[in-house]
C-alpha cells in the first residue's frame, strides 16, 4: 500500500478513536449547574479548570499523587527488571523445567483479583503492612511481574542462542551479559512494558481500595472514585474533569515515551 | 549468583544454579504475593463462610450449587462471547494498525490516538461509554443527525449489550494491542526482510512469508493476553450495566462477585472463581504449548 | 527429588494459609482513650467531605476529630469490614445498614452495646421511639442513626406549573397528573433497570397495605401472592401507557429532572444535594411531595424511610473513643451541625434544619397523619434482595406477565427461609 493510503486510512481510524475523547473533554468542560445530556456533541461553555477544581476539593487528591507517583515509577521498574531476569533464566540460559516455571510466574495473572483481595488484607495488616508505601509498592510490583516476564519471555526466544554463546565465548558472566548484551537489545520492549505497568498501577483502583486508608498511602484513582455516587456528591462533568487531570500524567507518558518506538532495533548485532 | 565451572555439559545444565537466581525473585514475589492468598480462597470453596466467625467444611457442595444455577449457563456463554470478540476486534484492528504505521513516516504519533485510549483512567471510561451508549446518549443523538431514528437500546437488550461493550473495552484496547505489536515489528532482524524484498515481496505476500512468522513471538503474547484477560472481564460490565438488566449481562467474574460481595457467600463466590482459575489456566496453557512446542524449549 | 520438594513447599503454603485461618479472633485492646483521632469508615464515599465539615464542631464538643475513609464500593466496603472484624483493624466507628445485615454482625457479637446511649437520647427527646425499634436486637440497642432519610416524590415545579399540574393530594390526583403529563408528551416518572428497582414496588405494596409490606420481609406473604401479583399488574400497566422514562437511559437522574426528562422522581430526601448541585433551586424550581397512599382506606400514609447506623465494633482498639462520639452526634448540636453540612432532613427533632422545604417535611411527617416503615433495601434479607433487584430490573427492561418474575424471588425466598429454620 503507499504512504497515502495508509497515512489516510490510520487519520481516519484516529479520528474516529478520538471521538470519544472528544466527548470527554467537552463534556467535562461543562458548568454542572447548565449541564444537559441532550447536546452532547455541542460545547456549551468552558468551566473545565472550575470543574477540576471542584473535584479536587471533594476527593482529596491532591494528597494522593506524590504516592501514586511512586507506586507508578519504583514498582513496574522492580517488575521490568525481575521480568527480564526471569525470561532471561529461561530462554538464554535454558532453565530446566522453562515452560513449567514460566506457567507458574504467568498463572500470576490468570485469577480475577477480587479473590485475593480479602486474604490480602487479612495478611497485610496481619504483617503491619497494610496502610504502608512499601506494603502497595509490593503488591503492585508483584501483579506487574507475570506480563512483564511474558513479554520478555517471548522477545528473548527472538535473539539467536549463538548472540550469548558469543558473549560466553568472551569471557563474560551471565550477569554481564544480562546487564550488557540482554537487556540493551530489549529497551523498546522494557519501556513497552514500563509503561503499560504504570498506567496501570496510576489507574489502579481496587488494591489501593482495601490495603490502604490513609491519604497520603491511598492511590489517586481510590480517591477519586470516592466522589461519584448514588449518595449525592459529585457531578457527572466534576467526575470526568477529575478523569480527565488524573490521565494527564498517563497521557504525557505515552507522548514522551513515543521516540523508542519510533526506530527498528537491529537485533543481533 | 556464581557460575559453576564450564564443562561439556549442556546450557541447561551448566546455567543451572545461574537460571535459577535468575528466575527466583519472580517465582517468590508472584508465589508469596498472589499464589497464597488463592490458596486461601481455594480452601474458602469448600467451605460456608459469610465472612464472619469460622468457615464450615462443606466438601463440594458449592461446586454442585454453582453447576445447578441455570445463570451459570448464562454467565459462560457471555464470557465466551467475551473471549471471541475480544480476539476478533482488538487484537485484529491493533495489527492492522503496528502494520499500517510500520516504516511510516510519522507513524509514532498515528498510532497515539489508539494509545490515548489505555491511558485515560477506568473512571472516566465506563463513564463516557455509558453517555454515549445510554439511549438518547451521545450515539443516538449523532445517528438521528443523519436521521436514523428507531435505535435499539444499546444497553437493555441482550445480547447486543455485551456486544456493545465488547466494543467499548476495544476501543481501550485496540492500542497495547498495537504497541506489543509494533515492538515486534521491529525486533525482526533487516537481512531476510531486505532479502525478500529483493525477491520482490511486497503487500500481503511480504505479510504471510516473512512478517507474519516472524511477529509469531509477540503474537503469542497479544493473544495470550487477550484470552485470560476477556475470561476475567469485570470492570467495564459492572461500570456500565452491572450485569444486568435482570442478570442478561453477567460474565462469570460477575457472577463471582455477586456471590462473593453482595451475597457474602465466600464459599460459592470462591468455587465460581476456582472454576474460573482453572479454566483460563487449561486455556492459556493448552495454548502456550501449542504455540510454543517448535521453540527450542528447556 | 523435585517433585517432592514442590509437594513439600505446597504443603507448606497450605499450612500457612490454614494458620493464616486459624488466627481468626482478631481485634485489639481498648486503649481507654476518651479524645482524639477516631478512624471512621465509611460506604458513603461521596459525604468525606461533609464528615470532614464536621470535625470543627466536633473537636469543641467532645475533642474528638473523624479520620474518615471512604468506600465507592458498598458490597466491596461490606467485605471489608467483615473480614476486618478477624484484624487488628476492627474499627471503632464505621456505617453499616439495619435490618437482618446489622442483626448479622449483631448475633456475631461484634458490635457494642449502644442502650445507655438510646435511653438518654430518648429521654432528653432528642430521638423517636419509632427509630428505636430499628436499631433494637433481643431488647438491647446498637450503633446509633448516622443519617435518616424519607423516600418523597420530587418534581420539577416549572414542569407542573406549565401543565397546570396541583400538587397531587390522593392516589387517584396522581395518576391523573401522570395522565395529564402523558399527554402533554411528558415522561411522568423516572425508573431505573440497575440496581435502584426496586422503589416503585415498595411505594405500591406498603401503600396498599403496610401489613402486606412487612409480611413479605418477614417471609410470611409470598411474593406470588395475589394481592402483591395485582400490585405489579398495576406496574405492568402503567409502564404500557409509558409513565415511566426509557430503562436504558444512563443520564444523571438530577440531571434528566432538571432537562424534563421526566416531571417526577422518587428518591431519598439525600437528593436535595444533587439537584442543588445540578443548578435546580430548591423550592423554586424543584419540590417535594409524600407520595399518597395507594389504598385511600389506610388510617395513616406510609412513608418509605432509609436510616444508616454508625456502629462501633466490640473489639476495636477505638471502642471508648467511637462511644463517646457516638454518644455527642445524637446531641442536637451535633445534628444541627449535620443537617447543615449534608443538607438532609435530621432525626433529632431538637436539630435545627435550615432547608425550608426539608424541615417542613420533617414536621409534615413527624405530625399524625403518617406512619414510616424501613426501606425495602434494608428490610429484605440480601440474597432474596439481590434477586429481587434483577428481577424488577428484568421486568422494568421489558414488562410483560409479572408472575415469571415474582416466581423467581419467591424460589429464592424459600431457600432462604428455609435455611432459617
Amino acid at each position: 500500500m503507499s504512504r497515502a493510503i495508509r497515512t489516510t486510512v490510520l487519520a481516519v481510524l484516529g479520528l474516529i478513536w478520538l471521538l470519544p475523547v472528544y466527548l470527554l473533554l467537552i463534556n467535562a468542560s461543562k458548568a454542572p449547574e447548565t449541564f444537559t445530556s441532550t447536546e452532547s456533541w455541542k460545547p456549551t461553555d468552558f468551566s473545565l479548570f472550575g470543574n477540576i477544581g471542584e473535584a479536587m476539593r471533594l476527593s482529596g487528591l491532591a494528597e494522593s499523587v506524590a504516592s501514586t507517583l511512586l507506586y507508578a515509577v519504583v514498582s513496574p521498574a522492580i517488575a521490568v527488571l525481575v521480568g527480564a531476569a526471569a525470561g532471561f533464566a529461561i530462554v538464554a540460559l535454558k532453565l530446566r523445567h522453562g515452560f513449567a516455571w514460566f506457567v507458574l510466574i504467568f498463572g500470576g495473572t490468570v485469577f480475577p483479583i477480587q479473590m485475593i483481595l480479602l486474604p490480602m488484607f487479612d495478611a497485610y495488616s496481619r504483617m503491619s503492612l497494610f496502610d504502608t508505601r512499601f506494603g502497595m509498592i509490593i503488591v503492585y510490583t508483584a501483579i506487574s511481574i507475570p506480563f512483564s516476564a511474558f513479554v520478555m519471555r517471548n522477545f528473548f526466544t527472538g535473539i539467536a542462542h549463538s548472540v550469548f554463546e558469543a558473549a560466553v565465548l568472551d569471557g563474560a558472566s551471565t550477569w554481564r551479559i544480562f546487564l550488557r548484551v540482554y537487556l540493551p537489545m530489549a529497551s523498546s520492549a522494557l519501556v513497552a512494558i514500563f509503561i503499560l505497568q504504570a498506567t496501570f498501577i496510576w489507574n489502579d483502583f481496587l488494591l489501593g481500595l482495601v490495603l490502604s486508608q490513609s491519604d497520603d498511602v491511598r492511590p489517586i484513582v481510590t480517591s477519586l472514585a470516592g466522589m461519584q455516587s448514588t449518595y449525592g456528591g459529585a457531578q457527572m462533568s466534576t467526575v470526568l474533569a477529575g478523569g480527565l487531570l488524573v490521565s494527564l500524567p498517563t497521557v504525557i507518558l505515552f507522548l514522551f515515551t513515543q521516540k523508542f518506538f519510533a526506530r527498528g532495533l537491529a537485533l543481533g548485532q | 549468583m556464581t557460575d559453576k565451572t564450564p564443562t561439556a555439559k549442556t546450557p541447561g545444565q551448566r546455567y543451572r544454579w545461574s537460571a535459577r537466581g535468575f528466575i527466583a525473585p519472580g517465582v517468590f514475589l508472584v508465589a508469596v504475593l498472589l499464589y497464597l492468598p488463592l490458596l486461601w480462597t481455594t480452601f474458602l470453596s469448600f467451605t460456608d463462610y459469610n465472612g464472619l466467625g469460622d468457615p464450615e467444611w462443606i466438601g463440594i457442595e458449592n461446586y454442585v450449587e454453582m453447576f445447578d444455577d441455570p445463570q451459570f449457563i448464562g454467565s459462560v456463554l457471555n464470557t465466551l462471547l467475551w473471549v471471541g470478540g475480544t480476539l476478533l476486534v482488538p487484537v485484529g484492528i491493533g495489527l492492522g494498525v503496528a502494520l499500517l504505521t510500520w516504516n511510516l513516516k510519522g507513524g509514532v504519533w498515528l498510532r497515539l490516538p489508539f494509545l490515548i485510549p489505555y491511558a485515560l483512567s477506568g473512571i472516566g471510561v465506563a463513564v463516557i461509554w455509558s453517555f454515549i451508549l445510554g439511549s438518547n446518549g451521545a450515539l443516538d443523538q449523532a445517528l438521528a443527525a443523519f436521521g436514523i431514528a428507531d435505535t435499539p437500546r444499546w444497553l437493555v437488550d441482550s445480547p447486543l449489550n455485551t456486544v456493545v461493550m465488547i466494543l467499548a473495552t476495544s476501543w481501550q484496547a485496540v492500542g497495547v494491542n498495537a504497541l506489543l505489536f509494533t515492538i515486534g515489528l521491529q525486533s525482526i532482524p533487516k537481512e531476510p526482510l531486505e532479502a525478500a524484498k529483493l525477491d520482490g515481496a511486497t503487500g500481503f505476500r511480504l505479510f504471510r512469508s516473512i512478517l507474519w512468522p516472524m511477529l509469531r513471538p509477540l503474537t503469542v503474547v497479544v493473544i495470550g493476553l487477550s484470552i485470560v484477560a476477556s475470561l476475567k472481564t469485570f470492570d467495564i460490565v459492572q461500570g456500565m450495566t452491572k450485569g444486568g438488566p435482570g442478570r442478561s449481562s453477567e460474565t462469570l467474574a460477575l457472577t463471582m462477585y455477586r456471590e462473593t460481595f453482595v451475597n457474602s457467600e465466600y464459599g460459592l463466590g470462591s468455587a465460581i472463581a476456582v472454576f474460573l482459575t482453572i479454566v483460563t489456566l487449561a486455556a492459556a496453557i493448552l495454548y502456550l504449548r501449542q504455540q510454543l512446542s517448535s521453540k527450542n524449549e528447556g | 527429588m523435585r517433585s517432592r520438594r514442590i509437594t513439600l513447599g505446597v504443603a507448606a503454603a497450605v499450612a500457612a494459609s490454614l494458620v493464616l485461618a486459624a488466627c481468626g479472633s482478631g481485634g485489639g485492646d481498648d486503649d481507654g482513650a476518651k479524645t482524639g483521632t477516631l478512624d471512621f469508615y465509611t460506604n458513603k464515599a461521596a459525604w468525606e467531605p461533609d464528615f470532614d465539615e464536621l470535625n470543627a464542631t466536633s473537636k469543641t464538643g467532645v475533642n474528638i476529630d473523624l479520620n474518615t475513609t471512604g468506600y465507592s464500593d458498598a458490597a466491596q466496603y461490606d467485605a471489608f469490614i467483615r473480614q476486618s472484624f478477624r484484624t487488628d483493624k476492627s474499627p471503632g466507628l464505621f456505617t453499616w445498614q439495619t435490618g437482618p445485615s446489622l442483626g448479622e454482625l449483631v448475633d456475631e457479637g461484634l458490635i457494642a452495646e449502644t442502650t445507655d446511649i438510646w435511653t438518654k437520647a430518648v429521654n432528653e427527646g432528642w430521638i423517636s421511639e419509632d427509630l428505636r425499634n430499628t436499631y433494637t436486637f433481643g431488647g438491647k440497642q446498637y450503633c446509633v442513626p448516622m443519617n435518616i432519610a424519607y423516600w418523597v416524590m420530587y418534581y420539577n415545579k416549572n414542569i407542573f406549573a406549565e401543565q397546570k399540574i396541583e400538587v397531587p393530594a390522593t392516589w387517584d390526583d396522581l395518576n391523573a397528573a401522570a395522565d395529564k403529563l402523558k399527554g402533554a408528551g411528558i415522561t411522568p416518572y423516572y425508573q431505573t433497570s440497575t440496581l435502584f428497582t426496586f422503589p416503585w414496588f415498595q411505594q405500591m405494596v406498603a401503600g396498599t397495605d403496610p401489613a402486606l409490606y412487612k409480611g413479605l420481609a418477614t417471609g410470611e406473604v409470598k411474593y406470588t401472592d395475589p394481592r402483591i401479583v395485582s400490585v405489579m399488574e398495576t406496574w405492568r400497566d402503567q409502564q404500557e401507557k409509558g409513565w415511566f422514562s426509557d430503562a436504558g437511559s444512563t443520564v444523571d437522574p438530577a440531571v434528566g429532572l432538571k432537562q424534563g426528562d421526566y416531571a417526577m422522581i422518587n428518591f431519598g430526601s439525600f437528593f436535595n444535594g444533587s439537584l442543588d448541585g445540578a443548578g435546580m433551586v430548591s423550592g423554586e424550581d424543584y419540590g417535594m411531595f409524600v407520595i399518597p397512599a395507594t389504598n385511600p382506606g389506610l388510617a395513616k400514609t406510609p412513608v418509605a424511610v432509609e436510616s444508616g447506623p454508625l456502629c462501633v465494633a466490640e473489639n476495636s482498639s477505638q471502642k471508648t473513643l467511637g462511644m463517646a462520639y457516638s454518644e455527642w452526634w445524637m446531641s442536637p448540636d451535633a445534628q444541627t451541625a449535620w443537617s447543615k453540612a449534608r443538607g438532609d432532613v435530621a432525626f433529632n427533632p431538637k436539630a435545627t434544619v435550615n432547608d425550608p422545604m426539608l424541615k417542613e417535611l420533617g414536621t409534615t411527617i413527624a405530625g399524625g397523619a403518617y406512619e414510616t416503615y424501613d426501606r425495602y433495601y434494608e428490610t429484605t434479607p440480601t440474597p432474596i434482595l439481590t434477586v429481587a433487584l434483577e428481577q424488577f430490573g428484568a421486568f422494568i427492561a421489558n414488562p410483560g406477565d409479572p408472575l415469571p418474575f415474582l416466581e423467581a424471588i419467591q424460589a429464592e425466598a424459600d431457600k432462604y427461609w428455609a435455611d432459617q429454620e
